[in-house]
């Protein structure tokens, strides 16, 4: 169970979280939506204790977070960074050897090879295990740092924005490993995710953050609405059904006026 | 695909190959190393006779040589692969951050202050000046954020010049000019134990048990964390390792330098950077490095030799020069 209780977060004067509260569903997928700056990566990052709130509490499992030693935190919750600077010329298996620290404390058993075998195995990564990760596609570097995560088996997942540099047929592919960890292992998934058409299709809650605040959540089918998006983003969106599925439209908002004037730029 | 996990396979067995070459190596010199000396009695046919006196010189005398080497070399590189991971930085090593010139301040002062005292006196100086100025050290470099990894040598250098000039102006205050003079030189012929030494297989052990998290702590603050690493308490013992290493090192044998630097740098270049794989191989190869040192050091004008750290600061300087300009043309 991680919940939020009224956090608040500032660097400076700057308020960055504004008494955020939050009951993160278990077993389920929540997407993490909102505008560049609106305090995603910075909510992540409070409730998986990396950086403290300035006030309110986490509490994981009833406990709050900050009374907790950072191991055992790791070993409940592995958490996917936005950005990664590689300061280390490492191969993937090694990377993905990391994943398993908080359990084997650097000193790896079968248990845990068998761990990081999987986790290089599900994100297809057998053929570039001992390639060093700078020498990796940005893709290809994504999926060795998410196999990282895998490997780490804790029962709740953090991802900031892990679709960063896969292409479409991988961004598919993780959607899914996702919900395979969330229905076959149980665990618990919380995802920072642009594209909102991938919230809609894979996410099971979503949350929306604007200005440091969640000012909206449930489930995603009722946040995949024109008002709510257009209220969140600032931008206009169409909704159009495929099938049973809500596809969000976003570009373009009057097709014909765009390509006129467009071929007037031509002329 | 096939061709790929072939090509795999060939890279690890090459890897195999390599350390078997340095052991290989490693036992051959260790081998030379311990049968030359101005003693000519000792000999394989001696040995082999089990002629008395042969073997209690090379007890005496050879085998404790050959194992502070095998002390001084191993250590000093792992030191240098340790604060490399550390400090994500190639070109960081104890000879080019001031803390082995901080710790012969450290020796010199103990002098001064205590008159000459049992060598571990000396060591526990040493390594309190040597801990002190790699942090404040490692403070400036956090300060102050270097465009280029290649001038972090040259800031070290003159840091480490800067203490130097110290201890100079101290021993040129107290008449101790001459005291220093004998510090200040690297040499396995000091007609002294090499006892103190063995203390350096304390902070090796560590260095191997800890492999894994100086791996992790090189990766930076931010992921330690997110791995439930204590990042200061891992950088902080790193440091006491380095510490006790130079210290040691420093006491018994003098300062040697560019083993720590160029070292790791030579076996990161094959193998990456994660510490726990390249320890063993840093440990030979910087073994083998001084060995081959030594021995040129005490065949050159035999029965006579020169000082070792001169040759290591030949051949060493001209790796260093290498690797410098292959890293500037190649990047990082
Ligand atoms: N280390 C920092 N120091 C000062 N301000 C910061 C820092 N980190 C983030 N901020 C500010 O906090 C606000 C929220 O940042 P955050 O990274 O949480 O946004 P985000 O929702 O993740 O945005 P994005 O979609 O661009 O990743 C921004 O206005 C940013 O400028
Ligand atoms: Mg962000």
């Amino acid at each position: 169970m991680i919940e939020l209780k009224q956090v608040s977060q500032a660097y400076g004067t700057q308020d960055i979280l504004k008494n955020v509260s939050l009951k993160i569903k278990e077993k389920r997928i929540t997407a993490l939506v909102g505008a560049n700056g609106a305090g995603k990566t910075t909510l992540l990052n409070v409730a998986a204790n990396l950086i403290p709130a300035k006030s309110g509490q986490v509490l994981l499992d009833g406990r709050d977070i900050c009374q907790m030693e950072t191991i055992e935190i790791a070993r409940k919750i592995a958490i996917l960074k936005q950005t990664q600077h590689l300061s280390m010329r490492i191969t993937v298996q090694e990377l993905v050897a990391f994943g398993r620290y908080p359990h084997s404390k650097g000193r790896l058993k079968s248990a845990d090879e068998t761990k990081i075998r999987e986790a290089i195995a599900y994100m297809d990564l057998e053929n570039i295990k001992e390639k060093f990760i700078d020498e990796l596609s940005g893709g290809q570097r994504q999926r060795a740092y998410i196999a990282m995560i895998l490997a780490q088996d804790t029962r709740y997942v953090f991802l900031d924005e892990p679709l960063n540099n896969l292409d479409i047929k991988y961004s598919v592919e993780m959607m899914t490993i996702l919900q395979k960890l969330v229905q076959e292992l149980d665990k618990t998934v919380i995802i920072v995710l642009h594209d909102i058409n991938f919230a809609a299709a894979f996410a099971d809650e979503i949350v929306a953050m604007k200005g440091g605040e969640i000012i909206r959540e449930g489930p995603a089918e009722s946040i995949i609405d024109g008002e709510t998006l257009k209220d969140v983003f600032d931008h206009e969106f169409h909704i159009i059904r495929v099938g049973e599925r809500k596809v969000c439209v976003y570009f373009q908002p009057q097709p014909d006026r765009e390509i006129k004037r467009s071929k007037d730029c031509f002329i | 695909m096939k061709e790929k996990s072939g090509c795999i396979k060939r890279a690890g067995f090459n890897s195999r190959y390599k350390r078997f070459v340095l052991i290989l190596a490693f036992l051959v010199l260790a081998a030379v190393s311990v049968m030359i000396g101005a003693d000519k009695n000792v000999n394989p046919g001696s040995l082999l006779r089990l002629d008395a006196a042969a073997w209690q010189t090379f007890w005496v005398s050879r085998v404790p040589r050959t194992a502070a080497i095998v002390l001084t070399a191993s250590g000093l590189s792992v030191s240098g692969l340790i604060m490399q991971s550390l400090s994500s930085n190639k070109f960081m090593s104890p000879s080019t951050s001031g803390t082995t010139d901080a710790a012969m301040l450290g020796v010199l002062l103990s002098f001064l202050l205590l008159g000459d005292q049992s060598r571990f006196v000396q060591l526990l100086f040493a390594f309190v000046f040597a801990l002190a100025s790699t942090m404040l050290f490692m403070a400036i470099l956090g300060r102050i954020p270097l465009r280029e990894a290649v001038y972090v040598p040259l800031v070290g250098m003159m840091y480490g010049g800067i203490i130097k000039a110290l201890a100079n102006a101290v021993a040129y205050r107290t008449n101790a000019l001459q005291t220093l003079s004998k510090i200040g030189l690297g040499t396995f012929n000091r007609f002294t134990s090499f006892a103190m030494l063995w203390l350096v297989l304390i902070p090796l052990a560590l260095a191997v048990l800890y492999a894994a998290r100086f791996s992790i702590a090189g990766m930076g603050e931010d992921f330690s964390k997110s791995l439930g690493l204590h990042y200061k308490r891992t950088v902080f013992l790193g440091l006491c390792v380095i510490a006790v290493i130079s210290a040691a090192t420093f006491v018994t044998v003098g300062p040697i330098a560019f083993v720590g630097l160029i070292i790791p740098n030579m076996v990161t270049a094959f193998y990456g950077d994660d510490v726990k794989k390249t320890i063993p191989d840093v440990m030979l190869l910087g073994t083998v490095f001084v060995m081959v040192c030594d021995i040129f050091s005490r065949l050159i004008i035999y029965p006579y030799e020169i000082a070792v750290s001169f040759t290591i600061g030949i051949i060493g300087g001209a790796i260093f020069l290498v690797i410098l300009f292959r890293r500037v043309r190649y990047g990082k």
